[in-house]
């Protein structure tokens, strides 16, 4: 049983390290996701907020969400991520910041 | 007695040569009315808090160069540049055409030439980006797999800041040419490669200046990477009414007005199936970043109920617009699909019934 329960752990570390890319990078995607589809929903499309809130809506919540019309910034927070994007032209629309 | 004859032939000449083409505007021709049918399939009641079911956000149905019919829901209007997906591919697809057309490149050039980073894949060719066959090994699962999903750490995570720079590290899984996968990354270097086939200084620009411009197209928007490439695989905005411009030239062989803006032998190649598709591999037979309703690899054609000739841009949660040049027919329809019960050739169908007389 002991055996089984380290073979199983070593299992996991080992899927760890191998997808450590992957799993690093996972939690940034519901941020990001929200603040870039959000912007283009706004400002390129020409949406209004609460059709566009609806729009990015996602089985994840996020925990914080701010709109600044102003400078046309999205910044999204989720999953102890933090993301923004921004709008840039009339023809290039809206861009994740780096 | 001359004169008259003159003008009579005049007229003649005229009736012969009308064809309707866009000029700021669509024309408008008789309008559809047996339209029940398509419309209880493409607008349903619409339910925008649980987002289940079709929820079309416009169709347009053009022949013969004149507006039949049009119908927007929810939020879009016949103003609305909206999220086409990746039908961005096929517009990509028309804007590398005029380069080609210029003979800035060949089909068989290696995409290395153009796009350095893929040296350590110095067999991938541009022929093989068209067709999706880079055999680099790409996932492209947006919803289901997020852990694995090429597609959305390239749009959101790891690749976004340089998304063909991201799809250039993949490994390779087959020889290039070989073997269909569909895949956002190939799409995307074909952006990545432009920028030098054109060059940095018009790169910007060309979109506009290679295809909207001489379409007419006064309001498209194509976002880019942080590095300046075009997104290709699926950032590109236009109205219904706007991308149905680009199915007009697809649909009349590269041709608008006058001008041979796409080479023929251009579109011959983004309309011939890739031999390397299996059956079944898709929703729809690949070209050159266009989809096709061809029979290939021993199935029978994907829409039955839609001509042979039918080919079609495709993009995520319901974005199509289909091109039947037998039927002198285009069609574009965006929507915000979320449950994938929206089928190509259900609404295929129901238009062809509706525009018979």
């Amino acid at each position: 049983m002991k055996r089984l329960l380290l073979l199983l752990l070593v299992l996991l570390l080992g899927w760890i390290v191998y997808e450590r890319e992957n799993l690093w990078a996972f939690p940034d995607i519901i941020s990001a996701y929200t603040a870039k589809e959000y912007c283009s929903c706004r400002y390129v499309m020409n949406n209004d907020a609460e059709y566009c809130r609806g729009y990015v809506k996602q089985w994840l919540p996020t925990s914080q969400f701010s709109d600044d019309p102003a400078r046309k910034t999205i910044t999204v927070s989720g999953m102890g991520r933090s993301n923004s994007a921004q709008w840039q032209s009339e023809r290039q629309g809206c861009r994740l910041n780096p | 007695m001359f004169k008259g004859l003159t003008l009579l032939l005049l007229l003649i000449s005229a009736t012969i040569q009308a064809e309707p083409w866009p000029g700021e505007q669509w024309p408008s021709g008789s309008p559809i009315s047996n339209v029940e049918a398509l419309e209880n399939y493409a607008f349903p009641p619409r339910d925008d808090t649980t987002r289940k079911g079709i929820r079309t956000d416009a169709l347009l149905i053009i022949r013969d160069g004149q507006i039949i019919y049009e119908r927007y829901a929810g939020p879009t209007n016949a103003q609305t540049p909206h999220l086409t997906w990746s039908i961005s591919k096929s517009l990509m697809a028309a804007v590398l055409g005029v380069a080609y057309g210029e003979g800035l490149f060949k089909l068989e050039d290696p995409v290395a030439k153009f796009y350095p980073p893929l040296a350590k894949h110095p067999q991938i060719k541009i022929a093989d980006l068209l067709h999706w066959a880079s055999g680099l090994d790409w996932q492209e699962d947006y919803e289901y797999a997020p852990l694995k999903s090429s597609v959305v750490a390239m749009l959101y995570t790891r690749g976004h800041r340089d998304m063909a720079a991201y799809t250039a590290d993949h490994d390779s899984y087959a020889p290039p040419g070989q073997a269909f996968r569909y895949s956002s990354g190939d799409s995307n270097l074909l952006a990545a490669a432009l920028k030098n086939i054109v060059g940095p200084q018009r790169y910007p620009d060309y979109p506009w200046t290679a295809l909207f411009e001489p379409l007419g197209i006064r309001h498209a928007v194509w976002e880019t990477d942080a590095t300046g490439t075009f997104v290709a695989s699926s950032y590109a905005y236009l109205t219904a009414r706007d991308l149905a411009r680009v199915g007009l030239l697809m649909a009349r062989d590269g041709r608008w007005n006058d001008r041979q803006l796409l080479p023929k032998e251009w579109l011959a190649f983004n309309l011939t199936p890739f031999a390397g598709y299996k059956a079944h591999q898709d929703e729809a037979v690949p070209g050159g970043q266009w989809w096709l309703n061809r029979a290939a690899d021993g199935a029978a054609s994907p829409w039955p109920d839609a001509p042979l000739d039918t080919f079609a841009a495709l993009g995520h949660w319901g974005q199509a617009m289909y091109v039947i040049p037998s039927e002198k027919l285009l069609i574009v329809r965006y929507g915000d699909d979320r449950d994938g019960s929206y089928r190509h050739n259900e609404l295929l169908k129901r238009v062809m019934q509706a525009v018979r007389p």
